[in-house]
């Protein structure tokens, strides 16, 4: 058993690979040392049957793939062959020697081609002799999308036997009698095309690959499948697609590529965006999808270099997602990373970007007069803080300024934002291999600076994939990633007084420094200022705050091939994160309200190592007109999380660690977890046009209690090609027309319930008193805080999904469109506990709500393939409703996120049943109150003319009562918009590219609480210029109400006038690009560069909304596990930035 | 061949699933970072730390280290808004619209910690009868946690009447308990603290590490607040008359009056109960835990920040509080009674150990009107401005201690008591002894303005007394309680009051959650 056999164990093939290796078949075919391949030995018996078919049954048995034009060896021609345990060199030599067909070997492709009778023109071809009087020779070159020629292309003259192939180099000859010929060209794989000769010697042909074809395959579940027999919905997007736009992780190059995946924007430069796959699904919980690299599931994408993307497939319904059974409800996003190409061949590549990011909108805030005429109305000329007597108000900002704090107009959005900030990718790969072995390998650096001060993201990473062909029987394969990235993160996110929010408020007149103070700021005097504020800039740039993380992922596997229908893989990972964070104030001073008297050190390091075995038996065969494909898999995946942090204090500024720290306070846990399964499904195809499957996953996890562990997952989908139908197989305008189904129970993923969710233990020595005023060294008290729900199991989500693929004119057009229902019986809540219990509203989790999504998708393409000028449009649609069915009792409602500085501390939102999850809960405004008779007639406590006027609803008996109180309250708006949609538009012209790319939703609501920081004059900030149109008694036609301390009213309370349309229409990307023709390349460089494409783009150049906000994407305040009740409420979180960058491709 | 290919491809896989199987991780993991609740509580070292853990609830922002100081004081007449940095949910307590608004954060915060509070004493009272260790130490710890719930209770039944009542942890999703009667829960503060009275040790009972735990006269303190407030004057003064004067265990009020609020001069012969606040020198208080959890957690009290008369100033001293101290010159006695100017501090005055003049500019906000003068007032009591400079003072959270029950009230206590059960003499000796202290040496009852002739006479220097001698010590809004349902006021103290907003409205978290309402 050397080495001789080759063993293909490629179970990913893309169209790509298979175009790849074709590309390169010349390399082998001169050497022709790859013929290991025909060493194979097979059993085949054949009666009279076509070539084709002889030929289709060897691709079977022997495990390879034939490359040829069927009319050129004349396919249909019938043998009869009788063959035991023979070699594939000596079938091959019988069988084709005496039709008159030569072969080579490329890899595992095998290339035929008709025997060339020796004419002293070697690459003319004369099939038959009585051609020969043919009058005009046409010569050419044929190739494909990415301009690399293509061997062994038919070439025929229409209407006649005449037929040639192209040579290695893509290049043909050919006769033809006259200018009215046409020639046709066929390539397996590709569409055909046919060119009038018309006067013309030379005719260049590029073939398109036909997508309708046959090999396409995508990546599911534990394997891969021929895309035209999918029945269920995922969306499949190529390495280009992913690496279109300038993303730190790849979530973000996900918005809006697929139908029915959302991506919101969460924050600064390396924080994760908000990602949803066809909606809420948890009410308590994030809705997180499973991400599957290469194989191994995993909870986020960070650190992840998009640059090594081969394919990303976004799985979203319950047949296609099910397969990971407990995970699955959010969908599954699996990525599968690049691998070398057997050419025997090393190809490098480049690709970098740099750029530059600015913010794109500012805000109108009051400059120092303006805050003065605003501080006199809200305060009262009286009673106006100290700072505005004159002698204040005129001393120097600073002992030694010339300047006065009256004169001073510091404008803190400039102050705090920064123009293009840099951006860059870089990203180089070699990768190449031949049959034994092949490999792909990258480094990469990403560096990105925020769009405001100290805010930054940079990582270094490396990856090499590689697999090897011990023998016929096994291949050893793996994937290894390592990266290391340095996050500067704004410490304020998810705080309610973020920088952004601070710019806001910071009063005009106060001074960005003040080299006096140690730390060089100046910040406001809480009660000498009257406000409270803090320096934005000194916040952000005072101390420092970092995540440090250093993430290894690797899996090795080993393939076993007993047969050519029955595979064993058994896989072990291992991903390893190390985050550390660091959070580091000095000793500081800004004579304000912010001040440090000794400096602060706080660590906290996350190290998780999550192992995975997977063992995996593939069944795949055909019989007749069935074909049946089979998987079993036993699976565990166990995970050790240790988390540790540390504090203390340092009277220095010169020592920065812990060393010699005083009030030294240190933590450490270590918890895990283990999940068990056990995977079958069935594939089953009946003559192509038939399909059926099914599939159950039994999850067991040790995060339930005992008798809870395990539930099972099942699935099932059906198929029916319908253009594979006798009365539409020879349509000339439906290519593809599929309609599929199917139904599946799922879970949601358990990391987003820790690793212990059912204990409610005591939190022991968790808390301190100071029985003897002493400071604390570690807790003296414990207690308990909730209760332990040993019922809790896993919840279930049942899914319907109808889907129908339609492709006209030979998927000229493409529809491929969706409707889904999911439902969940019983989602797990953290059902509020009421405060009387004692756990201070602290939920216990229980199996007990009940919600529903559905929603329906569309996908509209349309493509123009041939010409010089291609192009293709793509539009995406989604609908979605969202409905609360049931919670733990009937008049259950959990309202969340209340914060006093917006709305006075009520609640955002609300859920309760029959509604949509989390709308928002407050007032219906409805103008201003003009007379004191309206005021009195109000029913609001504490009416003015000036104030807002509520509109009464409801009362204690449920009837509007003329009083405005809680029973007042209502659904005010959701977050969930109406649709989303995207437009991408792609076109090449010669070697110019143009990419277009909108994105858009449309009817969401956005509660702009920053508004009420701007408008709702709760307490003296700076503000939007928008106050000093406050009413008066001279001033009454305004919609901003009277400016008055304390709003007894409560016009700042949450109403309709905080609420938004946050319906937007953004270009996300446009680029413009241009390669640099070939030969010019190659002649200019010396070979040394054969591929160099160059390109400018910009992000985010305008966006149509009429949101007033800094940015209509708003992510949710909570990206955690826990409250996530809070999407789509604008506290002021980092903007969108809008980007120009300039960027090369480059081929060595 | 082939059979070989076979046999190194069957052994191979079966030795991948055998190391498999034998790496097969047992699902039944267990927390090893914590102990479970059926295994903790088990002995009095335990027992003793499920009791710190009430003192931590009551220290906590949500109530004595914040917010409960706010809702007593909003529902008083003792204190007004300072300007405009009072938050919009605070102001609104205290003009009105909050005391009829179930979702007001700050009246939310308090009515969760209390519960916190009770589930945490039930913790201990429910536990107590398994450990059988250390029986005394089990008994005074039992007695502490009856003591403190009792204390939350009194705090209920007073701001929100009619509440849900406990006596026993929470053991199942459906343990939610429907509303007990004021009666009900008048009967079980009684009983927790007359049984707390019983167990607890005096003071001298402790060592001085545990100098902050409640004791016997502490839970007669109390007691005696509470049976007043029920109507019982004679327990009442029982309870209060057990408080002992002299010995070890004895209380007598401090020579100086200011000893009650200033940080050197904690745990003084006249405090009975404080919650204890210490401070590691910075600006950080523990925001984020409205229950001060957290093992290194800020042990700081904000107190001096929110009413620093340099500092925040969001609730300075009413023109009603102001006024009611005796004053020559507005003929309201025949002296300035000086615990105005310990009460308050005003422009003019030092501060800083006397090494500042407070002057307007220091001081944000809103004015007052003292006897017709309009002048910058901010309160003085448990305000650290009087040894801090301003940078320091103005937001420097602190970590005086707040005195929760201190000698002079049990005085005045006793003199409503006795007032009540008409032994007129007995009160106005009870009075008299607060008007004595040295430091306040003002003229006894009865005065020109304050005759004692009748019980109603005697009665309007007991609400006088205790105006001026517990201004912003969160007395007041109980006393106008008691006061009001007597008919003991002409006019009514409170702008917004009307009988609908006596209590405050049962949280929305509440009666959306707990099905038993």
């Amino acid at each position: 058993m050397k080495k001789k056999h080759l063993f293909n164990a490629i179970m990913r093939i893309t169209v790509i690979n298979i175009a790849l290796g074709l590309t390169l078949i010349g390399g082998a075919l001169a050497n022709n040392t790859n013929a290991q391949v025909l060493n194979r030995k097979i059993t085949l018996n054949a009666k009279d049957k076509e070539i084709s078919k002889v030929l289709a049954t060897i691709e079977r048995e022997a495990n390879i793939t034939f490359i040829y034009s069927p009319v050129l060896i004349q396919a249909n021609n019938k043998v009869t062959v009788s063959f035991k345990n023979e070699t594939l060199s000596n079938i091959l030599s019988q069988l084709l020697t005496s039709q008159n067909i030569k072969y080579e070997v490329s890899g595992n492709a095998i290339v035929l081609n008709r025997i060339i009778h020796p004419t002293g023109k070697p690459n003319e071809v004369e099939a038959n002799q009585n051609e020969s009087r043919q009058a005009i020779g046409i010569s050419g070159t044929v190739t494909d999308d990415a301009d690399q020629p293509l061997a062994g292309v038919s070439v025929t003259l229409r209407g006649s036997t005449t037929a040639v192939s192209t040579d290695n180099n893509g290049n043909y000859k050919i006769n033809v009698p006259d200018n009215s010929a046409v020639l046709v060209f066929r390539y397996v794989g590709f569409l055909t095309q046919e060119a009038a000769v018309n006067g013309r010697t030379v005719i260049n042909v590029k073939l398109l690959v036909d997508s309708r074809s046959l090999n396409e395959v995508v990546v599911v579940g534990y394997g891969s499948q021929r895309k035209s027999t999918i029945t269920g919905a995922i969306s499949s997007l190529d390495a280009k697609t992913v690496n279109a736009l300038p993303v730190t992780s790849l979530d973000q190059a996900l918005q809006g590529r697929v139908a029915g995946l959302t991506v919101t924007n969460n924050g600064s430069p390396g924080t994760q965006p908000v990602v949803t796959i066809r909606g809420i699904s948890s009410i308590s919980f994030a809705s997180d999808p499973l991400y599957v690299v290469d194989g191994f599931p995993t909870g986020n994408l960070a650190s992840f270099d998009v640059k090594d993307v081969e394919s990303v497939e976004v799985l979203k319904d319950a047949s296609a997602a099910a397969i990971y059974g407990s995970r699955a409800t959010n969908g599954v996003i699996l990525i599968t990373t690049k691998k070398g190409a057997r050419n025997g061949k090393v190809q490098v590549n480049l690709d970098s970007y740099v750029g530059g990011q600015s913010p794109s909108k500012k805000l109108d805030l009051l400059n120092t007069n303006q805050y003065v005429q605003y501080a006199t109305a809200l305060d009262g000329a009286g009673n106006l803080p100290p700072r505005f007597s004159s002698a204040n108000f005129n001393m120097p900002v600073y002992p030694g300024a010339s300047q006065t704090y009256a004169q001073t107009n510091t404008d803190w959005q400039d102050a705090y934002f920064r123009n293009n900030a840099l951006i860059t990718a870089n990203n180089l790969s070699l990768s190449g291999g031949n049959d034994v072995s092949r490999f792909y390998t990258s480094a990469g650096f990403f560096d990105q600076d925020g769009i405001a001060v100290g805010l930054s993201y940079k990582r270094y990473n490396y990856r090499i994939n590689s697999d090897h062909k011990i023998s016929k029987v096994f291949t050893f394969g793996e994937n290894l990633y390592t990266a290391s990235s340095l996050q500067h993160y704004d410490a304020t996110l998810g705080q309610n007084r973020t920088f952004l929010t601070n710019v806001i408020r910071m009063p005009p007149y106060i001074p960005l420094h003040d080299p006096a103070n140690p730390g060089g700021y100046q910040g406001p005097i809480s009660s000498f200022d009257g406000s409270d504020p803090t320096n934005p800039v000194e916040g952000a740039l005072i101390g420092s705050n970092t995540v440090n993380t250093l993430k290894i992922v690797g899996t090795a596997y080993l393939d076993v091939n007993f047969t050519s229908w029955l595979k064993f893989r058994s896989t072990v990972g291992i991903d390893y994160t190390n985050a550390f964070q660091n959070n580091y104030t000095p000793i500081f001073n800004d004579g304000g309200t912010s001040s440090a008297s000794s400096a602060a050190i706080a660590n906290d390091r996350l190290s998780t190592t999550v192992q995975l075995y997977t063992q995996q038996l593939n069944f795949d065969k055909t019989f007749g007109l069935h074909h049946v494909a089979a998987t079993a898999v036993y699976e565990q995946q166990g995970g050790v999380f240790v988390n540790e942090t540390s504090s203390g204090n340092q009277a220095t500024n010169t020592v920065t660690s812990l060393n010699g720290a005083s009030n030294v306070a240190a933590n450490s846990t270590r918890e895990t977890n283990m999940l068990q399964s056990y995977v079958a499904r069935v594939n089953y195809e009946y003559a192509g046009k038939y399909l059926l499957s099914g599939s159950i996953r039994r999850d067991g996890s040790s995060i339930w209690a005992p008798g809870h562990k395990y539930t099972n997952f099942p699935a099932a989908s059906i198929g029916w090609k319908i253009d594979q139908e006798d009365f539409l197989k020879n349509s000339k305008s439906i290519s593809e027309l599929k309609l599929r189904a199917s139904y599946g129970i799922t879970g949601i993923p358990i990391s987003s319930l820790g690793n212990y969710p059912y204990l409610s233990p005591v939190q022991s020595n968790q808390t301190y008193y100071p029985f003897d005023n002493g400071s604390p060294g570690g807790g003296n008290g414990s207690f308990t805080n909730g209760l332990s729900n040993a019922d809790l199991t896993w919840e279930t989500t049942k899914q319907l999904n109808i889907g129908l693929d339609l492709g006209l004119f030979n998927n000229t057009v493409t529809l491929v469109s969706e409707f889904f229902r999911r439902q969940t019986d019983n989602l797990i809540l953290r059902v509020p506990t009421p405060f009387s219990e004692g756990f201070q509203g602290a939920g216990t989790l229980e199996n007990v709500a009940s919600m529903r999504n559905t929603g329906a998708e569309i996908a509209l393409g349309y493509h123009k393939r041939d010409g010089d000028f291609k192009w293709d449009v793509t539009g995406l649609l989604s609908v979605m409703s969202n409905k609360v069915l049931k919670l733990n009792t009937p008049t259950a409602s959990i309202a969340s996120n209340s914060d006093p500085d917006f709305g006075a501390g009520q609640p955002f939102t609300n859920t309760v049943a029959g509604q949509s999850v989390q709308y928002f809960y407050g007032w219906i405004a409805q103008g201003i109150i003009q007379t004191q008779a309206e005021a009195a007639a109000s029913g609001q406590t504490g009416a003015a003319p000036g104030d807002i006027k509520f509109k009464d609803i409801s009362g204690p008996n449920g009837k509007p009562d003329g009083v405005i109180d809680s029973y007042d309250k209502t659904n005010i708006g959701s977050f969930l918009p109406k649709f989303t949609y995207s437009l991408n538009y792609n076109a090449t012209y010669k070697n110019f590219d143009l990419g277009i790319f909108f994105q858009g939703v449309h009817g969401n609501k956005i509660l702009n609480a920053e508004n009420i920081i701007l408008q709702g004059m709760p307490r003296l900030f700076n503000a939007s210029t928008a106050v000093l149109d406050a009413w008066t008694p001279s001033n009454t036609n305004t919609s901003i109400p009277r400016a008055i301390v304390g709003d007894p009213n409560g016009n700042g309370r949450l109403s309709t006038r905080w609420i938004e349309d946050g319906s937007y229409l953004r270009l996300k990307n446009l680029e413009l690009g241009y390669s640099i023709p070939t030969a010019a390349l190659k002649s200019f460089t010396g070979n040394a560069i054969s591929r160099l494409k160059i390109y400018v783009s910009s992000q985010n150049l305008f966006t149509i909304t009429k949101y007033t906000g800094f940015d209509p994407e708003v992510g949710n305040k909570n990206t955690g596990s826990g409250g996530t009740l809070t999407n789509g409420v604008d506290f002021g979180q980092y903007p969108a930035a809008r980007v120009f960058l300039f960027g090369i491709q480059a081929g060595f | 061949m082939k059979n070989k290919k076979i046999y190194v491809s069957i052994l191979t896989v079966g030795l991948i699933v055998a190391s498999v199987y034998s790496c097969k991780k047992s699902l039944n993991t267990t927390d090893s970072n914590v102990i479970a609740s059926s295994d903790y509580f088990k002995n009095s070292a335990q027992l003793l730390a499920g009791t710190n853990a009430i003192y931590s609830a009551w220290h906590g922002s949500n109530l004595v280290g914040r917010e409960w100081f706010f809702l007593h004081d909003m529902r008083s007449d003792d204190v007004a808004t300072g300007g405009s940095q009072l938050e919009v949910a605070r102001f609104q307590l205290l003009s009105g619209p909050g005391d009829s608004d179930p979702g007001n954060p700050v009246m939310n915060a308090v009515y969760q910690s209390l519960y916190t509070v009770i589930h945490r004493a039930n913790t201990v009272t429910d536990n107590a009868p398994n450990v059988t260790d250390n029986a005394a130490l089990r008994d005074r710890l039992v007695g502490e946690a009856k003591f403190l719930r009792g204390w939350a209770y009194f705090d209920l039944v007073t701001f929100w009447g009619s509440v849900p009542m406990y006596t026993s942890t929470v053991k199942t999703a459906d343990g939610a308990q429907p509303k007990a009667s004021i009666a009900a829960i008048y009967a079980q503060i009684t009983k927790d603290l007359q049984d707390a009275a019983a167990i607890l040790p005096g003071k001298s009972g402790y060592p001085s590490t545990d100098i902050a735990r409640a004791t016997s006269a502490a839970a007669n303190a109390m007691l005696g607040r509470v049976l007043m407030q029920n109507g019982d004057y004679a327990g009442a003064k029982a309870a209060l008359l057990k408080i002992p004067t002299t010995g070890p265990d004895g209380y007598s009020l401090t020579a100086r009056y200011l000893d009650n609020f200033e940080e050197e001069t904690e745990f003084n012969s006249e405090s009975i109960f404080e919650m204890v606040y210490s401070d590691k020198g910075d600006n950080n208080f523990n925001w984020g835990s409205g229950t001060g959890d957290g093992t290194s957690a800020d042990q700081t009290t904000v107190r001096n920040q929110e009413y620093d008369p340099i500092g925040w100033r969001n609730l300075i001293p009413s023109n009603h509080v102001l006024n009611e101290f005796e004053n020559v010159a507005a003929g309201t006695g025949t002296k300035n009674d000086p615990r105005y100017g310990y009460t308050v501090y005003q422009t003019g005055d030092t501060f800083d150990n006397g090494t500042a003049t407070l002057v307007d500019a220091d001081q944000n906000g809103n004015s007052s009107v003292v006897h017709g003068t309009t002048i910058k007032v901010g309160w003085r009591k448990f305000q650290l401005i009087y040894k801090e400079d301003r940078p320091t003072a103005a937001f420097h959270p602190g970590s005086n201690n707040q005195r929760i029950l201190r000698y002079a009230e049990v005085l005045l206590n006793l003199a409503e008591c006795e007032n009540e059960l008409g032994n007129p003499a007995s009160a106005v000796t009870y009075l008299n002894q607060v008007r004595a202290r040295p430091s306040v040496n003002m003229p006894l009852y009865p005065t020109a303005q304050y005759p004692t002739a009748t019980k109603a006479n005697i009665t309007a220097a007991i609400i006088h007394e205790k105006t001026v001698e517990m201004a912003d010590e969160e007395v007041r809004n109980v006393d106008i309680l008691r006061w009001r349902a007597k008919g003991y006021f002409a006019t009514e103290p409170i702008s917004w009051y009307t009988p609908a907003l006596q209590y405050l409205p049962i949280p929305t978290q509440e009666t959306d959650n707990n099905p038993k309402l």
